[in-house]
């Protein structure tokens, strides 16, 4: 895998880059108070940037921000009732005002497009070379069989290993890696001056993202291309982008050169969105942590969850597969203990097994020292009362038809515990405890934003006073903004009540800023354990390794690529 | 110039969670809906106190007012023996609603529950339920509905109790395949874990969320069989005149095609009354 | 993955034989169980003018005097070879009388299928290709316009404007050519409704997906999307649809050869319901039911033929697999 690598791959020079010499002054993309709205909704209001040419821009932002809507209008793709108005220059020329007719010949040749999510971005009906086709029809004047040759020499280019092959393929036969890498190859194959990537990485692995995200600069550097980034990570903007522009409701609320607005943001908004990115303020919650941290030393914490030797097999289209192999960790009480791992890795089946959801082939799991494995349902229970679950997607963890004043004593009237106006009061106390108010009581989950939707969650799972919540990706719906409040909630609850935490994540900068002890899971096995630090500052196997080094980190990533004409262009605008 | 330029000015920007919306209001519903409610209530209240909206007789006519084109004094002209055409689509519309009303109640009873024991209680109960559906799906629903009116005796009740069977296999589909979307949401695993029963899942979870759509089906079905029912009840399998049925209104009328508003005036009243289910149906389905 | 296409083929057939014959044994059960005795009722009915003899005569005939287990047992085994007894009303074999009317049946049917498919591919491509306020304000309209008006009410206008206004055709010659489109016309509308919906419902399914975008990205224009992208996988769920389409033009038929005076299937459905004339009944019922299951067997067994991303497992169409992260890749994918 590591040596498909897109790096790896020795590109041909841009010869087919046009008229290289004669470079018309002036920025290649010029955004003037553009406004986008849908009825009577606007949710783009008065944005401009420019885009240097061989520049990059990111535009930052959560979600709602009106980042993609941006990245739709300069490609004139708005969905249905979009629209938009004021300036967008490309190339000196006005482009928004242009017919359908005049524009589209930019579309592909000038101005190519990566999409956020590559499992929905090509027809699943037809091969990936008949659309491929599609692009290279583009090239002028080339036969048939040259245009295949070009299609197949893009798709090594861009590190996909056997062209021929992903050529006859439908898309539902490659991964996601493999797509985006399909898609970028598609988008560069006309060879645009500008590209306008969607979220090319949120939704890849996060190894898989480093090598789509390097795949991305080297191009540019190649073949000489434009990059307007859309992300919703600041981390990555930074590592990738010469200037950015941060957008928050559909306004710009900073703009600068990378460096500047990374290192003294201006705005009170892009300082807290520098704040809550957890890779960014690895010691954000030390304060919070500390007590968990002295537990473990002075040897308070007995041992509250403790899974011994489990294995569990799965049976998948006739074929055996080892969803969990050998696996052995111990959660001290009034700790957060990590499970890390990139998706199939096997951490969501270990927590089921824990949770007595899936029965395990061989092995142990013990909470508070009482037998999870081979129990009744009845005998679950009495476990169960102890141990909270709170889900990944509070949008599908919480009866949409129940108001949160039902949801949240559920578990109260489940369990029969105490009176009605006991129950109440406990609801009421629970809710507080993570700084939900009365008024919401009456609502129903449609009514709330995510944010309160997993904090609702999170006082279903607190109601019933458990010594351990197993945390399944908690945060990971959720913009960076509102992860921080959330875990804010999380850390402060177990600074209080000295609840023991298993927090499942593929978000290692997350992990390093609120977990204690550590597992690393790869293919259904833990590959490596030990304290935070220990892992993070010196991981022994190479897997930990490639994981930490695909954390974005800010800044650090510019140096390792310094861009060509990066001073070239800096004096260009300074002269400007 | 800088290569960045700012244009818009650093402003608080408004909060749009206050913009989040309640799940419908009066105020958002579009005219069209608000003109099928209130079509379909004038219809409800026609066939519960039809005397209201008419003086006129619906069984003994005038005959020397025979076949008058529609007028001030009959909005919908006259029949061959000299009734108001009006008064007799008023005093029918009770006999077509209420037996739409059975159809739909059987459909939704019987077809609901195979529906949601197939779907929550899977195994075999689901095999032998399914098979049945499929046996019902195979027959065409209006020869269905035909092979069982004849089987029970030809009048309106037997015509609505026939419609129902034949809409069983629908309820029954839609329904199972709720249950199973709904049994595998992450809301009811979370309610098992939080000490729910099988019983008590199914019954305050999974019902309460597979219905919705059960419900949007129903008023489709309600639509529907007014439809079934007036055929019937134009091929004669209903109740003979001097009932009034829609279908049978206009099964009359298609012997006087000289005088058009015999079939045009209770076919209008039939398509509106259909067309506005449907648009109820469809509004249901999108504020869902 | 041949193997895996003849499991499913096979599986499909198993099925759809128990389907035909569970549909005979429910069909039987619904008239021989229910209340109404066809003998009381039709038999001895005065008008009929049967004799007593000529009544014992026929039960013989018919085997009403056995228990009802034989009386299955004899029916099934003679729907099993293609013979379905003997008429009650007229003493005739059913196959007789349903062979001399299906002809007509199948002419009007297949002629309303062509219609319904002429109008629903017109009005899709209305939804999509006409100016906005035309497209989306009336041509939109249509489908549940036309499923909320009752079959036979269209028959009527059709005879009313195009028979007398017009002249068209004669009410009298009900089978002249155009009668018979007529005819189609009005047996064809309600179920255009059907075909239409779901073809407009996957055009704006299919074109708000982010490959249409991507692909618009790529410099393709909304013709060549709209036929190189949209077309296939939003037609392809249709031919289900059409399949499933087959009961409700027999149905139709039934009505429409009424309200056009043809003689046909529904004609014949008419006449022995009226007359309570089971076997006839159980004939045409077994029939609708054979020719439902044919034609969806058909369908069943060309979709995943048609559509790439239907991988057939184990005899059944494999469903999307849950979010569990324990799913392994699809045998055959490439992994990266």
């Amino acid at each position: 895998m590591a040596a498909r690598d897109g790096l790896s791959v020795t590109l041909p020079p841009a010869e087919a880059s046009p008229e290289p010499t004669t470079r018309p002054s002036g920025p290649l993309l010029r955004v003037d108070g553009l406004s986008v709205s849908y009825g009577p909704n606007e949710v783009v209001t008065d944005v401009g940037f420019a885009l240097g040419r061989g520049e990059s821009l990111a535009l930052i932002g959560e979600s709602g921000s009106g980042k993609s809507t941006i990245a739709r209008s300069v490609l004139r793709l708005l969905p249905r009732g979009g629209h938009a108005t004021g300036r967008i220059e490309f190339d000196g020329q006005e482009v928004l005002g242009l017919s359908e007719r005049r524009f589209r010949p930019l579309r592909g040749r000038a101005i190519g497009f990566v999409p956020q999510d590559p499992g929905n971005a090509l027809n699943p009906v037809r091969t990936i070379g008949a659309q491929a086709e599609e692009s290279a029809a583009l090239l002028d004047g080339t036969d048939q069989a040259l245009r295949t040759g070009r299609i197949l020499e893009t798709f090594a280019q861009v590190g996909l290993d056997d062209p021929r092959r992903v050529y006859d393929a439908y898309p539902h036969q490659l991964s996601g890696g493999m797509l985006q890498r399909v898609l970028i190859g598609l988008a560069v194959l006309p060879r645009p001056a500008l590209l306008v990537a969607d979220e090319p990485t949120s939704a890849l692995d996060v190894t898989i993202q480093k090598r789509i995200l390097d795949l991305l600069s080297r191009l540019r550097q190649d073949l000489d291309i434009s990059l307007l980034l859309i992300t919703h990570d600041l981390a990555i903007a930074a590592e990738r982008a010469d200037a950015l522009v941060v957008l928050k409701d559909g306004l710009v609320q900073e703009a600068g050169r990378t460096a500047a607005v990374f290192a003294s943001p201006a705005s009170a908004y892009a300082r807290k969105l520098h704040a809550d990115v957890p890779a960014l303020n690895p010691d954000r919650y030390a304060g919070l942590r500390a007590a968990g941290f002295r537990r473990l030393e002075t040897g308070a914490a007995v041992p509250k969850i403790e899974v011994s030797a489990v294995t569990k097999t799965f049976t998948v289209d006739g074929m055996a597969l080892t969803a969990v192999d050998d696996v052995s960790f111990t959660v001290r009480a009034g700790t957060t203990h990590a499970l890390v791992g990139e998706s199939g890795s096997g951490k969501t089946t270990t927590i089921r097994l824990l949770l007595g959801l899936d029965q395990p082939d061989t092995g142990d799991i013990r909470v508070a020292g009482e037998q999870v494995t081979g129990r009744s349902h009845e005998a679950l229970r009495t476990v169960r009362r102890h141990l909270q679950l709170i889900y990944q997607n509070p949008f599908t963890s919480l009866d949409p038809t129940w108001k949160v004043e039902g949801l949240v004593r559920e578990p109260l009237d489940r369990f029969r515990i105490g009176t009605r106006d006991e129950r109440a009061v406990r609801v009421r106390e629970a809710l507080a405890d993570v700084g939900l108010g009365e008024h919401l009581l009456a609502r129903r989950p449609d009514a709330l934003s995510g944010g309160q939707r997993q904090r609702v969650a999170i006082a279903r799972a607190l109601v019933l006073k458990p010594d351990v919540i197993v945390l399944d990706e908690p945060t990971s719906a959720l913009d960076v903004s509102v992860q921080a409040d959330i875990v804010e909630v999380l850390l402060t609850l177990q600074a209080d009540l000295g609840l023991t935490y298993l927090f499942v994540s593929h978000d290692l900068a997350l992990v390093r800023q609120l977990a204690h002890t550590v597992s690393v899971m790869h293919r259904g096995r833990i590959v490596e354990h030990g304290s935070v630090s220990d892992i993070f500052d010196n991981p022994r196997q190479a897997y930990t390794a490639s994981l930490l080094a695909a954390v974005p980190s800010g800044i650090a990533e510019r140096a390792r690529w310094p861009h060509p004409r990066f001073e070239a262009v800096r004096n260009e605008a300074c002269v400007a | 110039m800088s290569v960045v330029s700012l244009s818009s000015a650093v402003q608080a920007a408004p909060d749009r969670r206050s913009a989040l919306r309640p799940r419908w209001s009066p105020l958002q519903m579009s005219p069209t809906v608000a003109l099928a409610l209130a079509i379909v209530t004038l219809v409800i209240a026609w066939s519960l106190a039809p005397h209201l909206f008419t003086s006129q007789d619906p069984v003994n006519g005038v005959p020397a007012h025979k076949l008058l084109g529609p007028s001030t004094a009959h909005w919908f002209g006259t029949d061959h023996l000299g009734r108001d055409v009006y008064a007799r689509v008023v005093y029918g519309a009770a006999s077509s609603v209420t037996s739409a009303l059975i159809a739909v109640v059987i459909g939704v009873a019987v077809g609901g529950l195979m529906g949601l024991l197939a779907g929550f209680l899977g195994g075999w109960v689901d095999t032998v339920l399914a098979r049945l559906v499929d046996i019902l799906l195979a027959i065409p629903r209006f020869l269905l509905a035909v092979i069982v009116v004849t089987a029970l005796g030809f009048d309106t009740v037997n015509t609505a109790i026939a419609t129902g069977v034949s809409a069983v296999a629908v309820f029954a589909r839609v329904m199972r395949a709720e249950v199973i979307k709904t049994r595998q949401a992450t809301f009811v695993e979370a309610s098992f874990l939080q000490g729910g029963s099988r019983w008590y899942v199914l019954w305050r979870h999974v019902l309460p969320n597979a219905s919705r759509s059960v419900l949007t089906l129903a008023v489709l079905q309600f639509g529907l069989s007014i439809l079934v029912i007036a055929s019937l009840a134009f091929l004669g399998y209903g109740d003979p005149p001097p009932a009034s049925d829609w279908g049978l209104l206009i099964a009359t009328g298609k012997d006087y095609l000289r005088w058009p508003w015999l079939v045009y005036a209770p076919a209008f009243v039939t398509i509106a009354t259909v067309l506005s289910l449907n648009r109820i149906s469809r509004w249901l389905r999108e504020t869902d | 993955m041949r193997n895996a296409y003849l499991r499913y083929a096979g599986i499909r057939l198993v099925q759809a034989v128990v389907v035909v014959l569970l549909a005979y044994l429910f069909t039987f059960v619904v008239v021989s169980i229910l209340p109404g005795d066809p003998v009381t009722n039709v038999l001895r009915d005065p008008q009929n003018g049967f004799t007593e003899e000529q009544i014992k005569t026929i039960i013989a005939a018919q085997g009403l005097d056995q228990p009802i287990s034989v009386q299955l047992w004899t029916s099934l085994s003679g729907f099993l070879v293609g013979d379905f007894g003997v008429s009650m009303r007229s003493t005739r074999p059913v196959t007789t009388l349903i062979a001399e009317v299906l002809p007509s049946t199948l002419i009007l049917a297949s002629a309303g299928l062509a219609v319904a498919l002429l109008l629903a591919a017109a009005i899709a491509y209305g939804t999509q290709f006409l100016p906005k306020r035309l497209g989306q304000g009336i041509v939109r309209a249509f489908p549940s316009l036309f499923l909320s008006v009752p079959g036979f009410v269209i028959g009527l206008v059709l005879i009313h404007a195009f028979g007398f206004q017009l002249g068209l055709f004669r009410v009298i010659e009900p089978d002249s050519a155009w009668a018979t489109v007529f005819a189609a016309v009005a047996l064809g509308i309600p179920i255009s409704a059907q075909i239409a919906e779901v073809l407009i419902a996957n055009l704006d399914h299919e074109s708000g997906q982010e490959y249409a975008a991507v692909a618009r990205s790529r410099g393709l224009g909304r013709v060549r999307l709209f036929a190189k992208h949209l077309l296939k996988p939003s037609s392809l769920p249709v031919v289900t649809v059409i399949a499933l389409t087959v009961g409700e033009l027999l149905g139709g038929s039934l009505i429409t050869e009424t309200v056009f005076g043809r003689t046909g299937i529904g004609s014949l459905v008419q006449r022995s319901a009226a007359a309570q004339d089971l076997p006839v009944l159980q004939a045409v019922v077994s029939l609708a039911a054979v020719v439902f299951v044919l034609v969806n067997l058909i369908a069943d067994l060309f979709y995943p033929l048609l559509d790439p991303r239907l991988k057939l497992v184990g005899g059944t169409e494999r469903r999307p697999t849950s979010a569990n992260e324990s799913a392994a890749p699809a045998p055959g994918s490439v992994t990266g």
